[in-house]
């Protein structure tokens, strides 16, 4: 398996749509760029990185596109190992872009980093997460856009009217900051998990009556 | 296996004056339908109409300013436009995503045409969210206690934002073939609509929806809003994306050319002239009506007091003459028959961004009423009638530090129905015990914990026994430099134990 | 022989739709044709077999493993080929590359050895010469071609093709039919298609399904022989008959319950097929 895998590497690396991904990293590393433009940008700042982390998960909503899903749909190697080989492509990725992103954000009105990217992640890992579900639960070879539609709603939705008590997207004066931030951790080790259960290949299928 | 052989409802070759046309608008039809099922555009319609009705309860009270409801409209519209400009970017992709492009293109109706069905398709959306903003101002429009007047080009904001986007939709599908753009572009303009409504110069003209910061009520012919240029400048911009997705796609008619340089001109007219800022005659308006508002209002007489208000707000001198005259009936002595004059007052010099506190007046028995009414502006105007009834002028009553503020409170409050409650609206910080600032439509008062005491022991009395006991000793309770001690004596009351410390 | 792919009781809902309807059949080593109309359930029989779709109910065994479990399953696919009906393609790969990424998927790793593999699969299936285009250069028959390469790849036991004739030209249609042929000796095949020719041709058993059963299983002669008493010309068309058309010659040819005396023809396979169809339909209707 570890000799397989790593014969794999190449062929999945580029199996992957690194052009979305990379379309969808450099709008967001504009967005975080944009913190530079000015006093009021400065002010900005929290939600120009949070804005950044959305288009970089919309991006990332489209890591588990393979047109030729269903030509490799009976192989062998299960597809736990498929999906975990493009997520661990991604890796690197992600944390690179999300160095700069960080960079890019003047160090005087940088969000504490180690809270924002929890957030990130929580942010990043649903989008997989959710092409999971939807390669899990459907007969899609493309659930990016579907995906990321659906992560762009949640987000409006979620900013509109989400319940204050347990508030989410706050300021980083906010007394609630820890609080929201134990509620991203949660948050992100619920989208982990759901993703690996999504990631495993069913051998029975759930009987729908 | 039985084969059944029809006659073929259409015939091969059909020669139809109009065909195009009647296609374009055919198409226009289903992809109407189409758009308008979408999940995202079903999803941001319910969210928006269960806002607005949601918010329709609270927001203005049953008392709106038509001026400010119009403004109201404004910035719930662009979450269905996000959805139209996702939802429409999707089906302009939808034959190149699913390949029947090299199938379409043989048909009769070319690319341009699609894009033009499109393009209406997205107006049938601006369409809907226009009878949803109708619905939403008229239903504020009717109510009973609405006074001045909606401007057709604030409301006209909503749909041409939806149009906008859904236009920006088209076009970035006719330039970029991705489908991973129209989610891109919609936190792009989340974000940045978030980024420069923060900035307060010109520029934030060039957005949709311009809000502003304050909730100040003004005339409407003082608001200085540039609403008709702005309603240009959008339909000049959603006209010139429209049609510029339809060169983009192949459409390259001398009318479509034509059109988009007459929707640039449109644009650029409209987004200049926005951007011009007050005039000198609104600025001299603007001063007038906030220094010498005696000059633009016009007075009516009710049980002799006098009642001054802008021209719009003439249906309301009825609600202040009932609170005057209900203040007046609890009051005792000379106050009792004591006429005042209502003088409706604004700071207009700054427009809408403006936010400074008007200074009391110094004139008999004059008081000032606000732009605003209903909710906390009641027992707020309340208050103020009461201090002039006692102190005999605004200025004197807004420095009032005495135990006068007993039977001022009492009058203030003591006619509604819950004086409870409207004692804790009145008050700043919501308490109905302890010391707190008392809010009126120009400076405040400062009630001490003792007066706050012995008014609570007032107003656990009978209605009737308390207002008998604060008008046989009126004279007592309204002399300067009564304490709350004394007060409560005079009223027959436990002497109150907390501090009675006045603040200035 | 003993059969080395074993199904009983199969059933499959989609939402109100019973796509698989408790199908029981034996395949045995050769080429196996699945004969139905659209809709009849076929490609879900053969992703339910390829192990890409698990059934409802109902259990079955490909080579001696039992895919209800998941290292079950992992063996089945060890030794499984499938080609489905719409293959997709990375457009950006060349055929050689994706074919041996197919092949890597399917867990050979020595890389000397699968790239000889891959070689061959890709001689076998007639693409020597365009290994190294890329596959959005390659023509549709090229790219079914592909598919059937990456089935073909590590020399499964069982073969599952779900129509892998359909939107090829005549002559292209003669070399998958040879393709098939040879991929059908020593192995099983189990061929999904539209084409009776196919079946004739190449298939020593045929199943017909419709509405989600199995209506038929046995040897294309035995297909035929339904067929048989139950064709005949006539000089007009027959109000009798189930289907009739004008041939070439002038006369009609006619399918269904001849009348007395009729001029009887040799039966096809197709029409075999096609009286099974509407058997089954009748029984449906009834």
């Amino acid at each position: 398996m570890p000799l397989m895998t790593r014969q794999l590497v190449l062929p999945v690396h580029r199996t992957v749509p690194w052009g979305t991904v990379g379309a969808a990293g450099a709008a967001g590393l504009l967005l975080a760029a944009l913190t530079r433009a000015g006093e009021t940008a400065e002010g900005l700042s929290l939600y120009l990185l949070r804005a950044a982390v959305l288009a970089f998960a919309v991006g990332l909503a489209f890591l588990l596109d393979d047109p030729a899903r269903h030509t490799t749909a009976a192989v062998p190697t299960p597809r736990p190992v498929r999906i975990g080989l493009r997520v661990a492509l991604a890796v690197p990725a992600a944390a690179a872009w999300w160095t700069v992103a960080l960079l890019l954000v003047p160090p005087g009105v940088r969000p504490p980093v180690g809270d924002i990217t929890l957030e990130a992640a929580a942010a990043v890992v649903l989008a997989v997460t959710g092409a999971a579900a939807a390669v899990r639960f459907s007969e899609v070879t493309r659930p990016g856009l579907p995906v990321a539609v659906g992560l762009l709603a949640t987000a409006v939705l979620a900013l509109l009217f989400w319940p204050g008590r347990w508030a989410l997207f706050v300021p980083v004066e906010d007394e609630r900051w820890a609080a929201a931030h134990d509620r991203w951790a949660v948050l992100l080790a619920g989208a982990v998990v759901l993703g690996v259960v999504c990631a495993v290949e069913p051998v029975r299928r759930r009987i729908r009556l | 296996m039985t084969t059944l052989v029809e006659k073929p409802a259409v015939s091969g070759t059909r020669n139809e004056p109009g065909g195009a046309f009647k296609a374009v608008l055919a198409l226009t039809l289903f992809e109407s339908r189409r758009l308008l099922t979408r999940i995202p555009v079903l999803l941001a319609f319910t969210v928006y109409i269960g806002w607005t009705v949601w918010r329709a309860g609270r927001a203005w009270g049953d008392y709106p300013a038509l001026q400010d409801a119009d403004r109201a409209t404004q910035g719930a519209p662009m979450l269905v436009g996000l959805a139209v400009l996702l939802s429409v970017n999707q089906a302009a992709l939808r034959s190149r995503r699913h390949g029947t492009e090299r199938h379409f293109a043989v048909l009769v109706l070319p690319h341009w045409c699609r894009t033009v069905a499109h393009a209406l398709s997205v107006a049938a959306a601006a369409l809907v969210t226009a009878v949803c903003v109708a619905g939403q101002f008229g239903r504020e429009a009717m109510r009973p206690g609405a006074i001045g007047q909606g401007s057709v080009a604030e409301l006209l904001v909503g749909p041409l934002t939806v149009l906008l986007f859904g236009l920006a939709g088209l076009l970035v599908a006719g330039l970029v073939r991705s489908a991973l753009v129209a989610p891109l572009l919609v936190v792009l303009f989340l974000f940045l609509f978030l980024f420069f409504s923060g900035l307060d110069y010109g520029g934030r003209w060039l957005l949709p929806a311009v809000e502003e910061a304050t909730s100040n009520t003004l005339p409407s012919d003082l608001m200085g809003r540039p609403a008709a240029w702005h309603a240009l400048y959008l339909a000049g911009l959603a006209l010139l994306l429209g049609l510029v997705a339809v060169l983009v796609a192949g459409g390259r008619k001398p009318a479509v050319f034509a059109g988009a340089a007459g929707a640039l001109a449109l644009t650029l007219v409209g987004g200049v002239a926005q951007s011009a800022g007050d005039s000198p005659e609104l600025v001299k308006a603007r001063e007038r009506a906030t220094v010498h508002p005696e000059q633009v209002q016009s007075c009516v007489r009710r049980d002799g007091s006098t009642y001054c208000a802008f021209p719009e707000w003439g249906p309301r001198v009825g609600d202040w003459a009932a609170v005057v005259d209900r203040v007046r009936s609890l009051a005792g002595g000379s106050a009792h028959e004591q006429d005042v004059v209502v003088r409706q007052r604004v700071d207009a010099r700054y427009g809408l961004s403006g936010d400074a506190a008007l200074d009391p007046l110094k004139r008999p028995h004059e008081v000032t009423v606000g732009t605003q009414w209903g909710g906390n502006r009641v027992p707020e105007f309340s208050a103020a009638v009461a201090g002039v009834l006692i102190a005999g002028d605004e200025k004197a009553a807004t420095s009032i530090c005495d135990g006068r503020i007993v039977p001022l409170m009492w009058l203030a409050v003591g006619w509604e129905s819950d004086p409870l409650d409207a004692l804790r609206r009145v008050r700043l910080n919501d308490t109905v015990t302890g010391s707190d600032s008392v809010l009126q439509p120009t400076n405040g008062l400062y009630m001490t914990e003792a007066q706050t005491e012995v008014l609570r022991a007032l107003l656990d009395l009978p209605r009737a026994e308390a207002g008998a006991r604060v008008e046989d000793r009126w004279d007592e309770l309204t002399a300067p430099k009564i304490t709350a001690a004394r007060a409560a004596g005079l009223l027959g009351l436990p002497a109150p134990e907390g501090e009675d410390k006045c603040l200035s | 022989m003993t059969p080395t792919v074993s199904a009983s009781g199969l059933s499959l809902r989609y939402g109100g739709t019973r796509a698989l309807d408790e199908v029981s059949l034996r395949l045995t080593a050769g080429v196996t044709g699945l004969l139905g109309p659209n809709g009849a359930g076929k490609t879900t029989l053969l992703r339910v077999l390829a192990t890409a779709l698990p059934a409802d109910q109902g259990a079955f065994t490909v080579l001696g493993h039992d895919p209800a479990t998941a290292r079950g399953r992992q063996e089945v696919r060890r030794r499984l080929g499938y080609l489905p009906q719409t293959p997709g393609f990375h457009p950006d790969f060349t055929a050689f590359e994706f074919v041996d990424y197919v092949a890597i998927l399917k867990e050979i790793t020595d890389r000397g050895a699968r790239h000889r593999e891959v070689r061959r699969v890709l001689d076998e299936v007639g693409l020597a010469d365009v290994r190294g285009k890329r596959i959005r250069k390659l023509s549709g028959g090229m790219r079914q071609r592909v598919a059937l390469a990456a089935a073909l790849a590590g020399d499964p036991g069982f073969l599952v093709l779900d129509e892998p004739t359909v939107g090829l030209d005549p002559e292209q249609r003669m070399r998958f039919r040879e393709m098939i042929a040879g991929a059908g000796e020593g192995r099983t095949v189990l061929l999904s298609t539209h084409q009776t020719e196919d079946v004739a041709m190449l298939c020593h058993r045929v199943i017909v399904m419709a509405g989600g059963r199995v209506r038929f299983e046995g040897t294309p002669a035995e297909l035929t022989a339904r067929a048989a008493g139950r064709v005949w010309s006539s000089t007009e068309r027959d109000s009798g008959a189930r289907a009739g058309w004008r041939t070439g010659t002038g006369s009609f040819r006619n399918v269904g319950d001849p009348p007395a005396g009729a001029d009887l023809l040799e039966p096809t396979l197709e029409d075999g097929y096609l009286l099974t169809l509407d058997d089954a339909g009748a029984e449906v209707t009834a």
